[in-house]
């Protein structure tokens, strides 16, 4: 898959770091997504529920992680409570279409996508790579013929996997990351293709299988999705992520995370 | 980086348990009224009332829950309800609880002899008056078992809810797993949970099988 | 509603509905066969394989399939079994359905007057001949309805293992919805083929059970 740079996200990264020293602007106040936001209080968020370091289950059952602390700086901007809404790859552009949510975080810029949603401001780097374990020899694409290798159904990845593998590789879908990292764990399938951050979580506890990223499939940040149409929501959100981005605190989510110094670079599709 | 006691895992899958006993029981009354509703044309008199109610019936017993619950899931939305996974969840399971509990309480009506009915009219009872005072009551007591049996069932399909992102017992496994990477242990739990809401009233189901067989 | 996505999905519903007969196919002749084992293990079993039985029918029946999967899928591999998806599904959906199958068969077997094996002993037939060729096919033939419809109730509940990645059905409706976001009218189509298929499948046991065990089974 080739990676693209469209008009849009690239006035959205513009966008983005130029408001970044102008912090604050007034907002629009249509009667529109955010303006009902701003009247009922509280903001809905689609967030996925097992998808460490962005977004997981900690002790308590509630989701911490970088899209949290993101989703929650949204939130507080807008002055209103965050209700984080856990969705799957399966049901959260529905749900967005739907209105049971107003912003997605987590969305990989992707052309079928952008017929159904709109994306704000990039705000996370997201590598996909390719994971093995230590002994499987690896390289490029042409080394996942005859592989196993499991993917979330529905996401970027297993479009770009789908994109990339050669026919004679065997693709397992799974409805959720959950079942992606276990069936890969367990040894149902020799690889797993999710992002490079996911998959450190994973590899830091596994001894046995020793696994490693073999390769990058795609350099994409994700994004914050939202419905079409919805400018003032789409620009209040874009002026949070600048702002986070310039008083540092989306690095501080970075380094506690993601483990590493946030590159604005990365930021870019 | 997160982590997780033994005792964190046991707590969490406890309290979500909660959800999956709150929906069985929201979806075994719903799916007892909305049944009754059912049984009603399926035994009225008139013939395409009961033609109605059979098909109702054939197409929740033909197809798979889990499209049910997709369907109520994903189409409500388009008739412009705004529907959260809770609700697409009660909804579901009380449509497919009401076609089960209508046959089996239908199987009940039929197996009374005709001579009630007779007996019911001839006392210058009213359709619905025999009914209610004749047969029902004989009809649900002697289908107490299949009925108890069917909640068991109904406990165990719970599970399909996690599916469309209802947070009971199955997802929040599915989450625990995601921190804590050990699948044997925590599907391991969810099984014994599982069982020791459902053991006993298989038995208590047994046990009125017995106690019907014997009279 | 919209279904302009329909033909060019077509080839893609017919393959999952394949491999949704082929499993239930395979469960119907593995499980069939199992709870033949298992009732007459219960009946005539040692102490210990009877107990074992009652055990094995208990815990599968009141625990959730769905469960039931992710513990084969997921679980087992930690013990060094690891199986394929599709074998995984078999062999959740055979176990499942012998543990209902197995109180089916053991009734049907009930049902046989005991006259008739004492008859054919006292013919001359050895014990597992008498079994096999005469209570056996009466008891199947009693129990063909129940058996039936716990059939078609396994095949309803095979949508599950999508789950795990197998590419039956409800994984090709799945696919179906993730690429055109069309998700009632893609479930709405797949719920009405597998409507047919349970009927279909109804239809087709009690036609073959007609023929195989001879007249009576309704």
């Amino acid at each position: 898959m080739t990676i693209r740079i469209t008009l849009k996200s690239s006035i959205a990264a513009v966008l983005m770091l130029g408001t970044a020293g102008l912090g604050f602007t007034t907002q629009a106040a249509n009667a529109d997504a955010l303006a009902d936001i701003t009247k009922a209080g509280t903001i809905n968020v689609g967030v996925f529920a097992d998808f460490p370091p962005f977004s997981s289950a900690s002790a308590d059952m509630s989701l911490k992680g970088y899209d949290m602390d993101v989703a929650q700086y949204i939130a507080d901007t807008l002055k209103v409570k965050l209700n984080p809404v856990a969705v799957t790859g399966q049901n959260r552009i529905p749900y967005l279409n739907d209105h049971r949510v107003d912003l997605l975080m987590s969305v990989g810029y992707s052309k079928e996508r952008e017929q159904v949603i709109d994306f704000a401001a990039a705000y996370a780097p997201y590598y996909i790579a390719v994971i093995g374990p230590a002994a499987l020899a690896v390289k490029g694409k042409e080394d996942l013929a005859d592989k196993s290798i499991a993917v979330n159904r529905g996401t970027l990845e297993d479009t770009s996997l789908t994109e990339a593998a050669p026919a004679s590789a065997d693709i397992k879908r799974f409805d959720n990351y959950n079942s992606v990292i276990q069936a890969f764990i367990s040894g149902q399938t020799q690889l797993m293709v999710v992002g490079n951050d996911v998959g450190a979580q994973v590899l830091a506890k596994q001894d046995v299988l020793k696994p490693e990223q073999k390769f990058q499939l795609l350099t994409s940040p994700s994004h914050i999705g939202l419905n079409k149409n919805e400018d003032s929501l789409k620009k209040a959100v874009n002026d949070a992520i600048a702002k986070m981005l310039a008083d540092g605190k989306l690095d501080a989510s970075s380094q506690a995370w993601l483990k590493t110094p946030l590159n604005p670079d990365n930021l870019k599709d | 980086m997160i982590e997780f006691t033994f005792w964190d895992i046991v707590r969490n899958l406890l309290l979500a348990a909660r959800w999956t006993v709150l929906l069985s029981l929201a979806a075994f009354v719903g799916g007892g009224v909305v049944g009754m509703v059912v049984l009603f044309f399926r035994i009225a008199k008139n013939k395409w009332s009961r033609r109605l109610a059979s098909g109702y019936i054939a197409l929740f017993q033909g197809t798979p829950l889990l499209m049910q619950l997709f369907l109520m899931f994903f189409g409500l939305p388009m008739l412009g309800l705004r529907i959260e996974p809770w609700t697409a969840a009660v909804l579901g399971l009380t449509f497919f609880a009401s076609a089960y509990l209508a046959e089996i309480w239908r199987s009940g009506v039929d197996a009374l002899p005709r001579g009630q009915w007779d007996a019911g009219a001839s006392l210058g009872l009213h359709y619905l008056q025999e009914l209610r005072l004749i047969i029902l009551p004989q009809a649900f007591s002697i289908t107490r078992a299949p009925t108890v049996g069917f909640l068991v069932q109904l406990i165990k399909s719970t599970a399909l809810t996690s599916i469309i992102g209802f947070e009971e017992l199955v997802r929040t496994s599915n989450a625990i797993n995601n921190a804590t990477f050990e699948p044997f242990k925590v599907y391991g739990l969810v099984a014994l949970i599982f069982f020791i809401m459902c053991f006993p009233l298989t038995q208590y189901a047994r046990t009125l099988e017995r106690r019907a067989a014997a009279h | 509603m919209a279904f302009a996505w329909l033909p060019g999905a077509a080839s893609d519903i017919a393959r999952g509905a394949v491999t949704t007969i082929l499993l239930i196919a395979v469960t119907t002749l593995a499980g069939t066969f199992l709870s033949i084992l298992g009732a007459a293990g219960r009946r005539n079993g040692p102490v210990l394989l009877k107990r074992a039985i009652a055990w094995y029918v208990e815990v599968i029946r009141n625990t959730p399939f769905l469960v039931q999967l992710f513990f084969i899928f997921f679980g087992l591999p930690s013990l060094g079994i690891r199986l394929d998806p599709v074998l995984a599904a078999i062999l959740a959906m055979t176990l499942n359905m012998a543990a209902y199958t197995i109180e089916i068969v053991g009734a049907g077997l009930d049902a046989v007057p005991g006259g008739q094996t004492e008859a054919a002993l006292a013919l001359g037939l050895r014990s597992r001949q008498v079994f096999i060729k005469i209570v056996l096919p009466q008891a199947l033939k009693v129990i063909f309805p129940a058996l039936t419809s716990q059939i078609v109730i396994m095949m309803l509940e095979s949508a599950v293992v999508s789950q795990i990645a197998v590419r039956e059905l409800t994984y090709e409706a799945d696919m179906l919805q993730a690429r055109t976001f069309r998700s009632f009218e893609t479930y709405l189509v797949v719920t009405m083929v597998y409507l047919a298929l349970s009927m279909a499948l109804r239809r087709l046991l009690v036609t073959g059970g007609r023929r195989v065990l001879g007249a009576g089974v309704s």
